[in-house]
């Protein structure tokens, strides 16, 4: 039963991948891995990002957050479509 | 005690760029006021915000870098508080080592590249000159005396340069 179980394709941390030695909050790039689509922050379950990387991308995103880089929510008032590609302008 | 920080500032959309300039310029008197040695500032330009602040839809961005005494930060801040053409700020602090690495990093891009020519090299050649020239320019060089010489044995005459 055992080898039935795993047809998804197995996470990896995406940060690890790249390489990445230190997340910059100014980064939003490589913030926006870690957020869903309402900005919240995602979590390692679901992203299989690893417990370094995840500690260090929180930070970054609630530094962001602070600056008005990303928002910190997204409701129905000011839903957008391209949210990042605005926030460039 | 002096550390590393970097100190990012959202000005008003309203100003002007020369107002701009000159509040930046003031921002940058108080850091070194404050005995703060400024390594770079980086210029993020007038984005969006991604929320309302002080009922602002854009902010003007920007970034400085600097070696500060830790007691400093707080009497900068301070100054940042008073002054209302500053809607956000922030300072981060960099202290351990991989932090650090990524704060030159930062610096090394945002310096102006009359400064670069003098910093960059120092930083560059240490790690370069300790890792390159031995794993590589050694078993290169011999092994096109082996393939003058005996283009079969290559591979083995390679392994006993390396071990050599």
């Amino acid at each position: 039963m055992a080898p039935e179980r795993r047809k998804y394709a197995r996470k990896y941390c995406k940060y690890c991948e790249a390489k990445i030695e230190y997340i910059d909050f100014k980064d939003t790039k490589l913030l926006k891995q870690a957020l869903s689509e309402r900005y919240k922050i995602m979590p390692r379950r679901l992203t299989g990002t690893c417990k370094k990387h995840q500690e260090m991308v929180e930070l970054s995103i609630k530094r962001a957050r602070h600056t008005a880089l990303i928002p910190y929510i997204i409701d129905r008032k000011s839903v957008v479509a391209h949210p990042f590609d605005q926030l460039q302008g | 005690m002096t550390k590393k920080y970097e100190l990012l500032f959202v000005l008003k959309p309203t100003l002007v760029e020369e107002e701009l300039q000159a509040k930046i310029n003031y921002l940058k008197e108080i850091l070194e006021k404050n005995g703060a040695a400024i390594a770079a500032l980086q210029d993020m330009g007038t984005r969006r915000l991604a929320y309302q602040v002080q009922k602002f839809e854009r902010g003007h961005y920007g970034v400085f870098y600097f070696e500060a005494p830790t007691d400093s930060i707080l009497e900068v801040e301070r100054n940042l508080r008073i002054s209302e053409d500053f809607i956000k700020f922030m300072t981060v602090k960099y202290e351990k080592q991989k932090e650090i690495r990524h704060w030159n990093k930062l610096v090394e891009k945002f310096t102006p590249k009359t400064e670069t020519k003098t910093e960059a090299p120092v930083v560059e050649e240490t790690p370069v000159v300790e890792e390159t020239p031995v794993v590589e320019e050694t078993p290169v060089v011999e092994e096109t005396v082996v393939t003058e010489a005996a283009a079969i044995e290559a591979p083995a005459a390679t392994q006993e340069t390396t071990e050599a």
